[in-house]
């Protein structure tokens, strides 16, 4: 972290490298007569322009590459790419496959979200430099948290083949089922995790949560196709009570190119806006019911719709969300036959697939011809955030050079930045391929 | 491709440094998602620095500096050169920073400029982007770990010997060697594509154990009989152009020299 004092009255702060978020990135804030005058999230990582990558490859070499865009979220790629490209192919998978594909999406949701809460994000709300740090004063905490994300990445292994870019889930369903064994096992764990998912909910609610970077903002995530709550949708639902088909994404998410950045930047009705857990839980939160809905019930207040802190209130109950999930889920594959590979029915096709990654919604788009990949899209959350960190920044930034309250500004802009979880590798080869 | 031979003396309690260039972050997750490892490691080296974990990285010297990713900018070249000056040993892990990864598939086609055009048009960037290469095109090597991303086994056996000054060793086998080990049906058999003979083991087989032919994510296998591989794809009705194009969606850089005699 430097600090570059140039006048008295003029500042820049330099936060780099931005530590604990995926990927390699800073934040620069201009500061003249005491008023904000510029900031940037700069994505410094290079461009890796995956979209080019991908032309002229078989749809199932797409499937492998893709999820390469990203570690963390690896198999939330694969499922927006399968969602895309089965389109694209006419692939129509059975209802128990796509159970078995919400089994695998809440193992990933879990790895995430405990890794981001208590790895990434809690450190800072306790005053340490990591989690491991931590253990001394929360030992117990950082054990349990290690549980947690190892029973996320124990999923992963079980139905992607493998913790990270796994090649089992495939078009049409995946190539390997587990066994009845290790569902069970699966469903047994998540019981035992069950409460400790519900403790870190009373004790993200003992926490106080700052209010100098508060401003309204819009929201956005996709609708189940179903009542309950879930991760995935053919539907975009914004805060503004909208709801978009997702082939028309291009005209919802406005996307533009920044200097400071490989990763473009998008804006939905002219303005910033947020994606992620906080999104869903705002958007989806009459779907919620059992100890999610009692763990909603706690932790939410009026001040999540101004707040990005928040959103790691929001990772926690959709920790109970999907250990939930994972035993209902579990239940209703042990009482099912397991289902074959659908197959596709052709080999040009136009499909845009949604699904929430952890950190958001993420848009993958493909034209298929004769059985290659003519043009590729994506779109990822971190694209679709940034712009409303700046606007977070922006805020905090004023209301705390108004009030002089300017120590350790740093750090409370960069817990802004890293309460969205953003995953800068993601980001950092947005590109679109689409020629008009 | 380089393999130190002599051990590198350490101090008692390593500096170590782990840093992420261009790339999905796999490897480092790798080292984060050892559960039963992390706070082992934490607590054995002295870590100056990791920022995907820890905030306030201290950049001095260094016993051993891992790095993940390519390098993409000019950025990310004068970063890595500042690094090797201050590390006694440097370590590449994962395809993207032994190979080039994914992002280098089309190294050597002149393109790179144009679909650079085509994704950002005309938009001057704070740093240079550069054409993905893996570490050695910059800066010396000491060892490498392949991977995509790296298996926890393998980096911790290379982790703990390099912390006690000892030598690693090298893991010199292809995905066959542990497909056969898993006592896997021979997908070749079957005249299906697979590329596990000329690709670098150390991942388990996992594709093949699966049902599914080896992409050959983890690079080429030093001692790969590619020609004699490449006709027996195409002796099951795969084009050549096919079995190209393949090799190299992971090939990077490294593929170039195995590709040149066939």
């Amino acid at each position: 972290m430097i600090v570059e004092k140039r006048k008295m009255s003029k500042k820049v702060i330099k936060i780099e490298p931005l530590a604990r978020v995926e990927g390699h990135g800073g934040i620069k804030v201009e500061i003249d007569e005491n008023k904000i005058k510029n900031v940037e999230v700069q994505i410094l990582e290079g461009p890796r322009l995956f979209e080019e990558l991908v032309i002229g490859k078989t749809p199932e070499e797409d499937l492998s590459i893709v999820p390469r865009i990203c570690a963390i979220c690896n198999l939330s790629h694969k499922y927006a790419a399968q969602r895309g490209l089965e389109k694209a192919l006419g692939i129509e998978i059975p209802q128990i496959t796509q159970e078995y594909r919400h089994l695998t999406h809440h193992g990933e949701i879990i790895e995430s979200h405990s890794l981001h809460l208590y790895f990434l994000a809690l450190p800072d709300f306790l005053g340490y430099d990591n989690a491991v740090a931590m253990a001394d004063k929360y030992g117990d905490v950082v054990i349990k948290a290690l549980q947690m994300k190892k029973f996320g990445n124990k999923i992963m292994r079980l139905m992607g083949g493998r913790m990270v870019h796994g090649e089992n889930p495939v078009l049409g369903g995946f190539n390997k089922l587990p066994n009845k064994k290790d569902l069970i096992v699966i469903k047994e764990e998540a019981e035992e995790l069950l409460p400790f998912a519900i403790e870190t909910i009373d004790i993200l609610a003992e926490l106080e949560i700052e209010d100098h970077m508060e401003r309204k903002t819009q929201f956005l995530c996709c609708k189940p196709p179903h009542e309950g709550y879930d991760y995935y949708g053919d539907i975009l639902l914004t805060s503004d009570g909208k709801e978009h088909p997702v082939e028309d994404y291009k005209n919802v998410i406005k996307e533009r190119v920044v200097s400071h950045s490989f990763a473009k930047r998008s804006t939905y009705n002219g303005s910033s806006f947020t994606v992620g857990a906080i999104a869903r839980v705002i958007l989806l939160q009459d779907r919620l019911k059992g100890k999610a809905k009692q763990a909603f019930d706690k932790l939410f207040n009026e001040r999540w719709y101004r707040n990005p802190l928040y959103n790691n209130f929001a990772q926690a109950i959709e920790q109970v969300v999907s250990l939930e999930g994972i035993i209902s889920v579990v239940d209703e594959l042990l009482k099912s036959e397991q289902p074959m590979i659908a197959k596709q029915s052709r080999d040009t096709g136009e499909g845009t697939g949604a699904v929430e990654a952890p950190r958001g919604t993420l848009i993958h788009s493909y034209k298929i011809k004769v059985g290659k990949t003519a043009a590729a899209d994506f779109i990822t959350p971190t694209a679709m955030f940034l712009d409303d960190i700046e606007a977070f920044i922006r805020t905090g930034g004023e209301n705390l050079l108004a009030k002089n309250d300017v120590e350790n500004l740093e750090l409370k802009f960069e817990m802004i930045a890293r309460a969205y979880d953003p995953c800068i590798s993601c980001s950092a080869h947005l590109v679109e391929v689409v020629y008009k | 491709m380089g393999w130190i031979r002599e051990p590198i003396p350490v101090t008692a309690k390593p500096k170590v440094g782990i840093y992420g260039f261009t790339g999905c972050a796999g490897d480092q997750l790798i080292i984060i998602h050892t559960e039963d490892e992390i706070l082992n490691l934490f607590d054995s080296v002295d870590l100056q620095s990791f920022v995907m974990a820890s905030s306030n990285p201290v950049e001095g010297d260094l016993d051993v500096a891992f790095i993940e990713g390519s390098i993409s900018t000019e950025e990310e070249k004068e970063h890595i050169l500042d690094i090797r000056r201050r590390a006694k040993i440097l370590v590449a892990i994962g395809n993207c920073a032994v190979a080039g990864g994914p992002q280098a598939m089309y190294t050597g086609d002149e393109k790179y400029q144009a679909r650079l055009q085509n994704v950002y048009g005309d938009v001057k960037f704070i740093t240079n982007p550069l054409e993905a290469k893996p570490i050695d095109a910059y800066v010396k090597v000491d060892y490498y770990l392949p991977g995509c991303p790296i298996e926890q086994k393998h980096a911790y056996a290379l982790i703990s010997r390099l912390i006690h000054g000892a030598i690693p060793e090298p893991y010199p086998h292809p995905v066959c060697h542990e497909c056969k080990l898993n006592e896997n049906h021979c997908l070749l058999l079957d005249n299906r594509l697979c590329l596990g003979p000329v690709t670098a083991g150390g991942c388990g087989s996992v594709c093949p154990t699966h049902g599914l032919g080896c992409v050959g994510c983890w690079g080429p296998s030093d001692d790969g009989n590619f020609k004699q591989h490449f006709k027996l794809l195409e002796s099951y009705g795969i084009t050549r152009e096919e079995i190209m194009r393949r090799i190299r969606n992971y090939g990077g850089h490294k593929i170039l020299k195995y590709l040149e005699n066939i």
